[in-house]
């Protein structure tokens, strides 16, 4: 299936080609049959710049994917002030992930690329869209490692960076004006989520999280069928996998679209074994079926204000810690800790819907 | 006077009474209050020894400062931006010694000084670029130069540190002093609990998944600045999840001891705090059972030690029993390492700065617009004000010690207590029901001593560094003594070969280094100096140091 893709992918690249003749000498087409365009040399990366990958083709700033670049998403993705998200995969060839549990991440090969870009689209003045950064965890021998590269103005490269930065940013969601600014994070702060004793992992990629349909050039596909028919995922996953749902999804129940928000947006330390475990609340998809584990009628342990009497309080958010923490901006008082600093208004109205929805401790 | 004392403690009355106090909530409505306002300090801001209400934001400082004949005179004064805000924690002290406190904040991205100019009427801000996932922020002089430094815990990787030049101007340090590549550190105390003269550095730690980062580290300090953790050796690696912990001398018996507070029970187990008493050996033993810190499982992020009774005996205040009738948690200390819980309904909070905001001897809490004025009893008390002069001016890493009928009492003076506030930088002592103190000691970290006998009770005392030196110097009925005094030319010590001295430094009131002399010890020209006050002080080949003040006229 594999060597199809890359067929396909050159036959496009041909055309490409064609059309604009200009390029012709700096296009990946020269790659021999059945190699990757990509190219992820172990011993020297991370590059210092993204396009040195040749993760995507034609103008980076498009965001195409290369043949053997796999297009990807979380049921319900981690809210970052708003941020929109581009997730593909990438892995040597011959090599596959394998199935771990539904709610682990997959066991990915040595050489395996995640690649995460983050933009946003009617950016102000002039409604432009503008890519931010793009970051890279990458499989090597010893474990995996961060990468991230910062966006030039021009939208034409982006430079590894192993510093913080900030980017002052304004756009217009949903036709409101909202201003940020953005944080690119330095390694240190990737850590504090995306680790498991002490060492840097994935965290999105799950079975739980890619059991739904996806929209790629060819149609909607299944994203876990889509791993393995392109030879990234061993085939013979479980015929059920207790799974995650777009917690904007209306027709799905509050309970399965909070439990599935919480699981993006808190887990990665609010759960058995994470940084935060310490704390009552066990809030990953796997753990969320008891609300006990969410917090409902628990008390908390830090003082927030005396009305403030459970971490969920039935019926009532204002008296709901979990909810002080998500209506704020103050950063000893926010959750998460990092990565926001708007509140997101839609996850509010949710939690707030579950809280209602629940009319005693049960 | 003493005897009367002896007699009681021989009949086996106790002297001390256990007087539990109130507090009576006053709202004021010039103080700023809700983010992004930082209401965590309650500190002299302009030298007056009077605790003032301050409160920043990014571009901000209001400071209410408390008038002499009571109540406040509110000024805000326009900063130049703060990279930084202290979302996490503030710590106040004066870098570059002009009398006028310098601030520090901490926030979950980096760290910013907010430097008073020299008539404390505008502040300059200067932050660094570092990354600092900032928790609890100190000042205290790490490297014993006489210039404060300041200390930010990092939550997410090793601690940072902050040099001072003696200019107030500041050098990004990573390293030495709690280095787990996690971090995990939330509350650094910084307390001589060897009592070696040295400032020690106690570190809270918390960190979830059954990371090492949650194993609190205990750093002492070799007097050369070179830090180890000896938290093992010490008994003092508790794992528990813990953001502050609370030391004093608890037991009065001349050593600091720690109640290490926990921030959670995370599988619901009781009796999670841990009352450590020091051993004077450099151990502690965990002696919790039986002392009524037992069953206290009020959780808190913030746990902070000082006497609010004044029966002599420091107490606890930290966290809230909202749940349980509601109000903020104390734990008064019995006089014989036993606590009781009292929960304050009147005081509706879990954490506060803590001064005293109306001149009395009782301290206070604040939070936010609120001040809890602690509505006291009868007990006596005395408040030491400390000015660093060859030390750091605060008088930062000070020992103060008070003798009497009780024996000894001791406090350390902190820039950086509890969690995330910022506390009154004078010392506090209650002596409960006696009438009388026989002297009061400070030990400076510069090595000074100064001794003030018989102070008044229930009253301020202001203490500049070697203007009270211990006996400068009886040797054998043979006093060193410096003459003249007033010194025009040249200024004299008798008896200087009872000394082994290595250097004479004289130091103005400003604690600037102005003469240095390494030979010839038994006179040093003045004829340079300026008419005015100064300090001599005499190092010895062993490292003693003595002072004394004089004064130079033209």
């Amino acid at each position: 299936m594999k060597n199809i893709l890359y067929l396909l992918g050159i036959i496009l690249l041909v055309q490409i080609v064609v059309t604009i003749p200009s390029c012709q000498k700096d296009d990946p087409d020269i790659s021999p049959i059945g190699q990757s365009e990509v190219t992820v040399d172990l011993s020297t990366v991370p590059y210092p710049v993204l396009s040195d990958y040749k993760f995507f083709r034609g103008e980076m700033k498009y965001q195409i994917p290369s043949s053997d670049v796999i297009a990807y998403a979380p049921a319900t993705p981690l809210f970052t002030d708003y941020a929109l998200k581009k997730r593909f995969i990438w892995m040597p060839d011959g090599e596959k992930a394998s199935y771990v549990a539904d709610n682990k991440v997959l066991e990915m090969p040595v050489g395996t690329v995640l690649i995460k870009t983050f933009y946003y689209k009617n950016v102000l003045p002039n409604g432009a869209t503008k890519i931010i950064e793009t970051r890279l965890l990458i499989r090597k021998a010893s474990g995996w490692i961060f990468a991230n590269y910062k966006w030039n103005d021009e939208q034409t490269e982006a430079y590894l960076t192993t510093s913080a930065s900030t980017v002052p940013i304004s756009w217009l969601q949903d036709g409101e004006q909202k201003s940020t600014n953005y944080r690119i994070p330095s390694e240190t702060e990737c850590l504090i989520c995306h680790k498991h004793q002490g060492q840097p992992v994935p965290i999105g990629i799950k079975p739980q999280n890619l059991n739904n349909l996806f929209k790629y050039t060819e149609g909607s596909r299944n994203q876990l069928s889509k791993l393995i028919q392109a030879g990234y995922l061993e085939p013979g996953l479980p015929a059920n996998i207790t799974s995650t749902i777009n917690y904007k999804d209306q027709s799905k129940s509050v309970d399965l679209r909070l439990r599935s928000y919480l699981d993006a947006n808190c887990a990665h330390c609010h759960a058995e074994g994470g940084h935060c475990d310490y704390r009552p609340m066990r809030l990953a998809f796997s753990e969320t079926v008891d609300p006990v584990n969410i917090g409902l009628c628990v008390e908390p342990d830090e003082f927030v204000g005396a009305a403030y009497t459970s971490i969920i309080t039935p019926s009532q958010p204002d008296r709901s810690v979990m909810h002080l923490r998500l209506s704020t901006n103050q950063p000893n008082l926010r959750m998460p800790l990092i990565g926001r600093t708007i509140v997101h208004e839609e996850g509010l109205e949710l939690l707030e819907e579950w809280i209602y929805s629940k009319k005693d401790c049960h | 006077m003493k005897k009367p004392y002896f007699l009681l403690l021989a009949l086996g009355f106790p002297i001390m009474s256990m007087a539990q106090v109130t507090f009576t909530a006053t709202n004021y409505n010039q103080i700023p209050s809700g983010w992004p306002s930082y209401n965590l300090a309650t500190v002299d801001m302009n030298g007056d020894y009077l605790d003032d209400i301050v409160v920043v934001s990014a571009t901000e400082i209001t400071i209410l400062y408390q008038q002499a004949a009571g109540g406040f005179t509110s000024t805000t004064i326009t900063t130049t931006n703060a990279d930084y805000t202290p979302d996490w924690s503030m710590a106040v002290g004066d870098i570059d010694k002009n009398g006028f406190n310098d601030l520090l904040y901490g926030s979950g991205g980096g760290v910013t000084f907010m430097k008073a100019n020299a008539t404390g009427t505008a502040y300059t801000e200067t932050s660094f670029n570092e990354y600092v996932f900032s928790q609890r922020t100190n000042f205290v002089d790490i490297n014993n130069d006489g210039h404060l430094d300041a200390f930010v815990c990092h939550d997410v990787a090793p601690n940072v540190y902050y040099i001072n030049d003696g200019s107030g101007n500041l050098t990004f340090n990573q390293g030495g002093i709690g280095d787990h590549a996690e971090g995990g550190n939330y509350g650094s105390i910084w307390v001589d609990y060897d009592n070696d003269g040295d400032q020690d550095c106690f570190i809270a730690k918390c960190r979830g998944g059954g990371s090492s980062a949650s194993i609190d580290e205990l750093h002492q300090n070799d007097g050369n600045g070179n830090f180890t953790n000896v938290a093992v050796a010490a008994n003092m690696a508790n794992a528990d999840q813990s953001w502050s912990g609370a030391w004093n001398d608890y037991d009065n018996d001349g050593d600091m001891d720690a109640m290490v507070g926990a921030s959670s029970a995370p599988n619901g187990e009781t009796g999670v705090h841990s009352l450590m008493r020091n051993n004077g050996d450099g151990t502690f033993t965990n002696i919790t059972n039986g002392t009524g810190w037992e069953n206290n499982n009020t959780l808190s992020i913030e746990h902070v030690s000082y006497d609010f009774d004044n029966n002599g005996f420091a107490d606890m205040f930290g966290g809230s029993d909202y749940l349980a009738g509601g109000g903020g948690k104390f734990m008064y200390n019995n006089g014989d390492m036993t606590f009781t819980a009292f929960v304050d309904p009147g005081v509706n909070i879990s954490d506060a700065s803590i001064g005293d905001l109306n001149n009395d001897g009782f301290l206070d809490l604040r939070d936010g617009q609120t001040v809890y004025y602690n509505n006291g009893n009868n007990n006596n008390w005395i408040k030491i004000q400390l000015k660093g002069i060859a030390s750091n001016f605060n008088g930062i890493g000070a020992r103060v010690e008070i003798y009497g009928a009780w024996g000894k009492q001791i406090r350390d003076v902190r820039s950086g207590d509890g969690f995330a506030h910022m506390n009154t930088l004078n010392v506090h002592f209650g002596i409960g029901t006696a009438t009388e103190i026989d002297s009061v000691r400070v030990l400076w970290p510069s090595g000074h001593v100064d001794v003030v006998d018989s102070p008044t009770i229930n009253n301020d005392v202001t203490i500049v560094e070697g203007a009270d030196p211990l006996s400068l110097i009886e040797i054998g009925n043979q006093k060193l003594e410096l003459f003249p005094n007033p010194a025009t030319v040249s200024l004299s010590i008798s008896n200087v070969g009872l000394l082994n001295v290595s250097e004479l430094t004289i130091y103005n009131m400003h604690g600037e280094k102005m003469l240095t002399q390494s030979r010839n010890f038994e006179t040093i020209n003045v004829s340079t100096l300026a008419e005015g006050a100064y300090i001599l002080m005499i190092q010895t080949t062993d490292g003693e140091k003595y002072s004394e003040s004089f004064v130079k006229k033209n």
